[in-house]
């Protein structure tokens, strides 16, 4: 089919995006994968030509959702849900937004699954619910595990969005009999090879599925197993996942001159001082959200006032709870199952003074020539010190 | 369409449907997964003659979110508790922190009372929108009958309609596209030319819908952002804190959020509100059945400065119908959740304020005689209670609540029943208040924030009150957009003793209770014509007018 360039910019204008702010979003996609901005055209070209070619098969299974990735998906910029589910994905299973019902969306999923063994695209929303042999969620007369037990083997890869269904999420927390746990884990449990690609927070950063969707599918990274590569660890993308909310920070001026906020709606906080006392888990979080922000860039968690809860590690209620203490003892280095994963700042995270913290950042510090004795500016605070904090030790 | 690869049955076809045999039809008519709904739902009815003579409503997921908040901070519950629903984590976290200051014994600031209003606001619009036109219209309106309209006359019907125009023609060939490329992606294996469609509807209102079902994407995205930018962002927001909000505002982000309150009640005045007028006299025999028990709840949403829930903006109250149109205030003591027919095996009925929700052991499988769901079955003075836009609406209209009733009034007029608030108890009724609302809602929000404006321009304005106590017990009652939703919290030594949600969902979804009295969504069943057993339509549209 032939590509429309025109047909293509006069839809986005309907929706009140210019050709030049279109081609500026593909710029910051650019740097979000970690591209060249030269490669900007590129992703536009290959967002233009996904209009008119033939979409890529997928379905979006949920697991113990809230459906909130989903919402998110559906707060995507450029190209916007309408976009993603008419030009690029034919999304043949969607139970929140799909138009068939009951067996009839059965089928469309065993259905696509079938037809496109191999070259589809499986994204899965919520916790793998294994509790009471995985009655915890029926679907069908069947269980979700069936679902994903006869779905997940024919996938190209398995798109892993929100922290349930990386890791089980907060459903995973003790001591919940539930039974969450992450897609990647029940898969690597069941023998079963599709890869899986992670993208943790609560919910998902629709613009993370967005890069995902031109790297793997537009750029034809998937095709070639490049994006495979582009992995850590814990199957997170590092071009997102490669530096903690702390590095990126706009607040993080203010918590080298030790400029705190310790009091919701005070004076400090209207400086837009650092959140780092009220319990930021920002040093311990691996995201670009301060870079690629939420809802189309309005905002994010920290520039309205909140602490980082750290939404985007492994076990996240358990390991950020309290979210408004400060930063708790974290699991180190036990990886998905145990805890926190990020050693850069293991200091910080079992200090719990902010003079750990400013210790352990000594690095970046030491090249900006702040740090000696580490700052003067934060000496203990009666705020804190009322309650209960002590030096060195939550 | 000869689809390649992705359907067996689809097949939208731009003449008429195949006949389906009508009104002998007998049998089971299950739906499951009911889609288009957050969360997973099974609804089993019985079919006589063509008419639903029983119904059994099965929620399918037990997460155990009380589980895991036992044990943590009050504080905390604001942001796991959000998590139970990603379209409404506003109201819940609302709840969440309402009950911790409940417990703790804290009145938040004015300045707190007026944001969280206008976040709310913000999440009832995004929710009301997305539920319409993306949750619901495709019960209503038939894509495939929109490929048959005339480009010209859609321009001239949608000025009659006094709805918003949109590049018509661009959006039928775009749904032209789909089908002659053999991917019909979001609308694989729909019900297409399915009978219950009203026959007599013209093509061109199936292509404004179609049309504004696009525009609602966009609209429901930027009710989101206003939550966003008071909350960091949507869903599951961040600056709800017991004793307040973290949201300390700006000139620049409140113009921001004016600006975006502004556009989104435009949208709603200009197109949701006719749209909604212009469909509704095609599906009119909705008007008689589809009512569920009579019995409607609310605890009420957005606060007035008293904070008395009797005073909010759509107050608390409760209505049994069988006693006539007359509201009476509405008090959580009177609430138990009954589990004879749930998968729980803790004690039945307990006011959810020291209540327990323990799973069974071992799962004795699905039956429709014994246990057949996840969720509890509430009951307000022993009655199966509705709650939703429906009984915020009407609750409101008896307490004489001015924009609801001149709203209300008005739209009896055009279905033909003025002063006959009655008829709103029905399917239609319950679609159409949550329209109505969306109106009433956005009208608010822009006095809100002007409201916000005066109070800063006053000075002296206060948006956080720390909290020194560390026991008691307290209650978050409010309300979600798809109905009243309670927060039951204890607290000992600092730390939550016993957690409890009643969410809307359950109150609307409810299996039997130990008397074998149906849940409002199974009772809604009963009575309603089905065309075709293995295609229940006028059941989905029931259950998802619940928007469970």
């Amino acid at each position: 089919m032939a590509h429309e360039d025109r047909a293509f910019y006069d839809q986005l204008a309907e929706r009140g995006v210019t050709r030049r702010s279109f081609l500026k979003y593909c710029g910051s996609v650019a740097a979000m994968l970690g591209l060249a901005e030269t490669m900007a055209p590129t992703i536009a070209g290959a967002v233009e030509a996904a209009a008119g070619s033939k979409l890529y098969p997928a379905v979006w299974v949920n697991g113990g959702a809230c459906t909130g990735c989903t919402e998110s998906a559906a707060q995507a910029t450029y190209p916007d849900i309408a976009q993603i589910v008419l030009d690029i994905l034919s999304l043949n299973y969607i139970e929140t937004i799909m138009m068939a019902t009951g067996h009839e969306a059965d089928v469309a999923l065993f259905d696509t699954a079938e037809a496109n063994e191999g070259n589809f695209i499986m994204i899965y929303e919520g916790t793998v619910m294994t509790g009471l042999e995985g009655n915890t969620l029926r679907i069908a007369g069947k269980t979700g595990l069936e679902y994903i037990d006869e779905i997940a083997p024919k996938a190209a890869a398995v798109i892993a969005v929100g922290s349930c269904a990386v890791d089980g999420g907060w459903v995973k927390a003790a001591p919940n009999p539930a039974g969450g746990t992450g897609i990647s884990m029940y898969l690597k449990e069941k023998g079963i090879a599709t890869p899986v690609i992670n993208l943790p927070t609560c919910p998902v950063n629709p613009e993370w599925i967005v890069a995902i969707i031109i790297d793997a599918l537009l750029l034809g990274q998937l095709a070639d197993g490049s994006i495979l590569d582009k992995l850590d660890e814990y199957g997170r993308p590092k071009f997102i996942f490669g530096q903690t909310i702390h590095d990126n920070c706009p607040r993080r001026g203010h918590f080298e001159n030790g400029e705190f906020v310790y009091q919701f709606g005070s004076a400090e906080e209207a400086k837009g001082y650092c959140l780092y006392p009220v319990g930021c888990k920002g040093p311990q979080t691996q995201t670009n959200c301060p870079i690629v922000r939420w809802n189309n860039s309005v905002s994010w968690c920290v520039e309205s006032g909140s602490p980082c809860i750290g939404c985007a590690n492994y076990n996240w209620v358990d390991n950020g709870a309290p979210f408004l203490g400060r930063m708790p003892q974290v699991a180190i280095g036990s990886g998905p199952q145990g805890g926190g994963f990020n050693p850069g700042v293991v200091g910080a995270v079992a200090g719990g003074v902010v003079v750990g913290a400013l210790a352990v950042h000594g690095i970046g510090m030491k090249a900006a020539g702040r740090i000696g004795e580490g700052p003067a500016t934060e000496p203990m605070k009666d705020y804190d010190a009322k309650r209960g904090a002590k030096g060195g030790e939550k | 369409m000869a689809s390649k690869a992705t359907t067996s049955t689809a097949t939208p076809t731009t003449t008429s449907a195949t006949p389906v045999p009508i009104s002998a039809a007998s049998g089971t008519a299950v739906i499951d997964p009911l889609t288009r709904i957050e969360g997973h739902l099974r609804v089993e009815c019985s079919v006589e003659g063509g008419v639903i003579t029983d119904a059994w409503v099965s929620g399918g997921l037990y997460r155990g979110m009380e589980t895991v908040l036992k044990g943590r901070q009050p504080a905390d519950a604001f942001y796991v508790s959000q998590r139970i629903c990603g379209v409404c984590p506003v109201s819940h976290g609302h709840g969440a922190t309402m009950a911790a200051e409940s417990a703790l014994g804290v009145t938040i600031p004015n300045g707190a009372r007026i944001v969280r209003n206008l976040i709310e606001a913000a999440e009832f619009l995004h929710s009301h929108v997305l539920w319409f036109y993306t949750l619901a219209a495709l019960d209503y309106v038939d894509p495939s009958k929109a490929l048959e309209a005339d480009i010209a006359d859609t321009y001239a019907l949608a000025q009659a309609a006094g709805t918003s125009t949109a590049d018509f023609g661009a959006v039928q060939s775009k749904l032209k596209t789909l089908v002659e490329g053999g991917q019909l992606s979001i609308f694989t294996n729909g019900w297409f030319g399915h009978p219950a469609y009203a026959q007599d509807m013209p093509a061109e209102l199936h292509l404004i819908a179609v049309a504004h079902y696009l525009e609602a994407l966009e609209i429901q995205a930027e009710a989101a952002r206003i939550i966003a930018i008071m909350g960091g962002k949507f869903p599951h927001f961040m600056t709800s804190i017991p004793g307040g909000t973290s949201w300390v505002p700006t000139e620049e982000k409140i113009d921001d959020v004016l600006f975006r309150f502004m556009r989104v009640r435009d949208w709603v005045y200009n197109t949701m509100i006719p749209d909604t007028l212009a469909i509704a006299p095609f599906y009119a025999d909705a008007l008689s059945y589809g009512a569920g028990t009579g019995n409607f709840l609310a605890w009420g949403v957005f606060n007035d400065p008293s904070m008395e829930m009797t005073k909010r903006y759509l107050p608390n109250g409760a209505i049994f119908t069988a006693q006539g149109l007359k509201v009476e205030d509405a008090s959580p003591d009177k609430v138990l959740e009954y589990v004879e027919h749930s998968w729980f095996k803790s004690e039945s009925g307990l006011n959810p304020q020291d209540g327990k929700t323990e799973a069974v052991d071992t799962f004795p499988g699905y039956d429709i005689n014994d246990k057949y769901s996840w969720a509890k079955a509430p009951r307000y003075d022993g009655k199966s209670m509705e709650v939703g836009p429906l009984a915020r609406m009407l609750v409101a209209y008896l307490r004489g609540v001015a924009p609801v009733k001149s709203i209300v009034d008005t739209a009896l007029t055009a279905l033909g029943a003025a002063g006959k608030p009655e008829v709103l108890v029905s399917l239609l009724g319950r679609v159409a208040a949550r329209n109505l609302e969306t109106a009433v809602v956005a009208d608010w929000s822009v006095e809100w924030v002007n409201e916000l404006i005066g109070a800063i321009k006053e000075g002296g304005i206060a948006f956080y009150e720390p909290i020194e106590k560390d026991a008691g017990k307290g209650a978050g009652m409010w309300e979600a957009p798809r109905g009243a939703l309670g927060h039951f919290m204890n607290v000992e030594g600092g730390l939550i003793s016993n957690y409890q949600v009643v969410t809307p969902s359950t109150w609307d979804i409810s299996p039997r209770d130990a008397e074998g009295v149906r849940g409002p969504m199974e009772e809604a069943l009963i009575g309603a014509p089905v065309l075709d057993v293995e295609k229940p339509m006028e059941a989905a549209r029931i259950a998802r007018s619940f928007d469970p």
